[in-house]
Parts: structure tokens; sequence; C-alpha cells
């Protein structure tokens, strides 16, 4: 089940986090960020599951993906 | 009660007829009350009998009760009462007394060690009393207290008497902000629209653009005077009507030379072209309302516009500018929007050229899905970003429901906005959390120290992976190949990251080698 058998956009990741740093991003570090964001992936979207399953939902809605979303981003702040 | 009990031999059928017994005394006074309650003549057993029929009322009843118990206790004669009496008064307060009499005498009186209350005992035994009393006979000798008016005054020379000040507000005076601001509405978190700017800047209402500080009272402020009328310190309460309507003419003037808009209702089109996720209720006014107060806001929305200077408040968008492989929306948003035609012609000479999209404000429900225009987000430092592309954050957020458990791992749109919306903040908090380690280190360039020490944080502090848990690890599980190989290469060349941390990467990733 790896998640990530497909390259993502590293140039994206790297402009992004430039973006919102003004700092210069080294070399390989967006493979981290972007492993952070997997992980980030995986706690919200596990909240979110469980939200929707406690809302009796059959798939995960918008609704319990934005009330999860505060949360989830509180764990990964650094 | 037993002398009287002899008294009243002849009726012995009950305790109670025992008890009123001293009913029959010929001392007894009859009150006024039992005389309108009792017609019978005032013959005492009858009339005792007579009256305890008589009173329905459970009331009556316990007061009839009541004052034949306090007159048997006035007129019993004998020991036994006065004996009771004594068992009544020897209370504790009754026991300290003695005491303090069998111990007065013995008692001699302790000068305190403390300097300071020594005038106060040389001045008397107690301090406070005489201070009281000379004033008072200093009142009394000198004027003779004013005696209390009862009735209300009438003439307004009554108001200057010192009796009848007027109220006061307590600490509400002018000047002061919080008096007079109203607290904006606010949106549930939960309910929070997607396009907000970021987590950290909670805005405290839906009203984006301007910040309306300068007027002492906010947007919302049917429920108080527009300031201007406050102006005008006319002595009288009533308001001069030239002033009015000339006021009232020249901000109308000037908000058709401003906008050029006709209606007062309706959306207030911002001409901010990024913020088309947060939108702005213009209908709240109610009918009857001033019209200064749209003119106001829409002035401040012009000037910010023109300025365009407040890039953190419209800055991250929602939606992604990556096309969604969907069609483009402008049609639709022509559709929303009814009412923004003039202001989108205005928004399209203000914007600059490099920006040629243009994307107005949408009043419309929150649950028409939004999909993601193209156009660049603009980050806190004003430097362009773009997002994610939907199709690997979909990919990324269906595997992870599938493992979370959900039986329908599929992402409905409103859900890829949502996380989409996720996945921005989530980069936002990303960069400034690793541009403030960054320049914590002295360093302009975001290590992969930096990194790892963010990482290392938060499995700290969530503890939602065990502390042998490696960024490497991790990595193992959740990166594809070809990006491990560069993570193994960049590994042992930083040398700030901590070594302690290096190594059990380098065994966790060779464990997890091994297992796959």
């Amino acid at each position: 089940m790896a998640p990530g058998q497909k390259m993502y956009p590293r140039a994206t990741v790297k402009k992004i986090v430039k973006a919102h740093s003004k700092c210069n991003v080294s070399k390989n570090v967006d493979v981290m960020m972007f492993l952070d964001y997997a992980l980030f992936m995986q706690t919200l979207m596990k909240e979110a599951a469980i939200d929707s399953k406690q809302a009796g939902e059959r798939s995960i809605s918008a609704k319990s993906v934005k009330k999860v979303t505060a949360d989830s981003l509180a764990k990964f702040k650094g | 009660m037993m002398a009287s009990n002899n008294n009243n031999n002849n009726h012995p059928n009950s305790a109670q007829n025992r008890r009123l017994a001293p009913l029959s005394t010929p001392r007894m006074i009859a009150t006024p009350n039992r005389r309108a309650t009792s017609t019978e003549p005032f013959s005492a057993r009858l009339s005792a009998s007579a009256r305890r029929n008589a009173a329905a009322t459970p009331h009556a009843r316990a007061a009839i009760r009541a004052l034949d118990q306090r007159r048997a206790a006035l007129f019993t004669p004998g020991r036994t009462r006065r004996r009771s009496l004594r068992e009544q008064r020897e209370t504790p307060r009754d026991v300290l007394r003695n005491l303090s009499r069998v111990l007065a005498p013995g008692t001699t009186t302790m000068s305190s060690s403390s300097s300071s209350s020594s005038p106060n005992k040389s001045h008397g035994g107690n301090s406070t009393l005489p201070d009281i009393n000379d004033d008072d006979f200093d009142d009394d000798d000198e004027f003779p207290i004013e005696r209390p008016r009862f009735s209300l005054p009438l003439g307004p020379e009554d108001d200057d008497d010192d009796d009848l000040k007027p109220p006061r507000l307590s600490g509400l005076e002018d000047e002061n902000y919080t008096a007079t601001s109203i607290e904006l509405p606010r949106r549930a978190w939960s309910e929070a629209p997607l396009g907000r700017a970021s987590l950290n800047s909670a805005r405290y209402s839906d009203y984006i653009g301007p910040e309306l500080q300068s007027d002492d009272v906010g947007i919302d402020s049917g429920f108080f005077p527009p300031p201007a009328l406050d102006d005008d310190d006319g002595g009288p309460m009533t308001l001069d009507e030239q002033t009015m309507i000339e006021r009232l003419d020249a901000e109308v003037a000037r908000r058709q030379t401003l906008l050029g808009r006709q209606s007062d209702f309706g959306p207030i089109h911002l001409p901010e072209p990024e913020n088309e996720s947060t939108f702005m209720m213009g209908g709240v006014e109610s009918p009857a309302r001033d019209q200064t107060m749209t003119g106001a806001i829409e002035e401040g929305v012009e000037q910010d516009g023109t300025e365009a200077d407040a890039p953190q408040m419209y800055d991250y968008d929602s939606d992604g500018n990556e096309p969604f492989g969907v069609p483009d929306l402008n049609e639709d948003d022509t559709n929303d929007t009814g009412l923004g035609e003039d202001s989108r012609l205005n928004e399209t000479t203000m914007l600059s050229a490099s920006r040629p999209a243009t994307q107005t404000f949408e009043f419309t429900a929150r649950s028409r899905s939004r999909r993601g225009k193209p156009g660049k987000k603009i980050s806190r430092y004003g430097i362009e970003y773009p997002s994610l592309p939907p199709s690997v954050v979909k990919r990324l957020a269906t595997t992870f429901a599938k493992t979370a458990g959900m039986r329908n791992a599929k992402i409905s749109p409103d859900t890829l906005d949502a996380i989409m919306q996720a996945t921005d903040w989530f980069f936002e908090q990303l960069g400034d959390d690793l541009s403030a380690y960054a320049r914590h280190a002295g360093r302009k360039t975001i290590d992969e120290s930096d990194m790892v020490t963010l990482m290392r944080r938060c499995v700290d502090s969530q503890r939602q992976t065990s502390a042998s848990t490696t960024p490497f690890a991790l990595a193992q599980r959740y990166l594809p190949r070809e990006l491990l190989q560069e993570m193994r290469m960049s590994a042992p060349i930083t040398s700030k990251a901590p070594r302690k941390k290096s190594k059990q990467s380098r065994d966790g990733e060779e464990g997890e080698e091994e297992v796959t």
C-alpha cells in the first residue's frame, strides 16, 4: 500500500515553502517536507474518517475534514 | 398547663383543648382579628372550639395556634414555665458570660507590643467610637441635620439637590472604544469559508477589506446612531433636518462618484481578485439604514483596492490555482454575482496588468462547490506560490482514507476542496515554522536540520509515533523510492542534524530495507 509510489511535484513543494518562509530551501529538504505533508494527510484523513463515521456518513465529507483540520494542523505545528 | 387543665375538666376530650385552656382565663385579651373571625359571643371555651372549627384554612389554624401558645406562655403561672425558660436561657452565650464573670476579676489588661496602637489606646478603650461621636456632636451643634424630604421634586431647580444625584455611568465614558464598538458576527470554525486567509490570522468577522477602526462605529451600526449624528452637538435633542439632508446628499454624491452603483443592497464587490472565497454580506443593512454607512464601507474598500498592499489579507486562496480538470467556471461567476457588473469593470481597471483573470467576490451560498481557478496565491511576503496539484492531493487522500478504514474512500469534490485548503494551511504553517528555525540558527536557508527538528518536535508532541520512529523510517514507508535515494544521499551531508538521530535513522533505514 505504499502511498507514495508515484512522484510528486518537487519543485512545487519547494516553491510553496519558499514563498511562505521567504527563505531559501536547501537541496533535498523538500523530500522531508513532503514526508511531513504525507504524515499530516494521514492524520487528517484518519481524523476525518473518524468524524465522518461518527456522523454516520459513508464517505469522508467536507464538513468533517474542515472540522478536524485545525486539530491536525495543531498537531503538526513545530 | 396543669392549672388550666383543672379548669377545663368538663371538656376532657382532647389534648388540644387542654393546651388551649388558657384562653378561658378572664384576663385574656381578644384581638380584633379574632373578633372578626369568630362571631360567637366572647366566651372562651366556646369561642376556642368554634374558632377551631371555623378556621378552615391551615394558615388560620396555624395563626390561631401561635396566638394560643403565646398566650399560654404569658399566662401560665408556676415554676414549670419558669424552669423551662431558664433552660432556654442557658445558651452557649450565657455560658460564656458566666465564664467571663468568673474570669473577669482575675484578668489584667495586656499592653500590646506594637507601638502604633498605643496612641489609640491612650485616647480611649474603643478607638473608633469617639471620633464618630465627636462628629455627630459637631453636626448637632452647628447645623441640625436636614430633615429628609419625602416628596418628589417637581421643578428643575430640585435637581441640584445633593440627595438626588443623576445616575452616572461607571467607567464607560466617552472615547471608550469598546463601549461603542460592536463585535461583528463571527463564523464558527467548522463552517468557515474555505478561503480564509490563514489559520493564524483569524478575522473577527466575515467582512474583509476595510478595517473600520478609524470610524469608531463598526459596519453593522444599525443599533447605534452613526457617528456623524453625534458630532453635531446641538443642545436640544432634536436633529437639525437641514444638516441631515445636506449630509445625505453629499454622501450620495460621493458614492456615485466612487462606484456609480445604484443599489444599496446586495453584495459589495471588493475589487481584490484573489479573494474569491470570502464573501461579504452586503445586504445586512436594513432598508431604513442611513446610506452613509454603505458609502463608508465602499470608500474603504476602494482605498484598499487601490492601495493593494494588503496581500496577507487576500493572499491564501483556498482554491488551488491548479486546474482541477474542470473547465473554467467564469460564466458561473457571472451568474453568481448578478450585481457585479460595474464592480467587475472597476476591478478590471484597477487590476495590475499582470493579472488579467478577473475573479469577483462571490456572495452566494457556500454550498456551491468551488473549483479552483487559475491564478496564483500570494504569501505573506508577497511571493506568489502555487499549490499542490489536486491529483497528488487526491491520491494521497484516497490512500489514507483507505488506510483509515473508510469503506468508501472516494473523495468528493467538496472534500477535496477542504483538503486542499488544509494543505495550503499546512504548507503555510510549515513555512513559518521552518523559517523560524532557520532564522534562529542564523541561516537564510532552510536546512534539513530544521526539518528534522520540526518533525521530531511534532513526533514528540503528539506521541502518535513511537520515539524510535525516525524520519527515514517514515520516509521508507511513505515516500517513493527515488526520493528515498536522495534522502539517503543527503542525510550524511547534513552534519548539523543530530548525530544520534542520524545513527538511529541509518539503523532504522537498514531495518526497513531488510524488511521490504
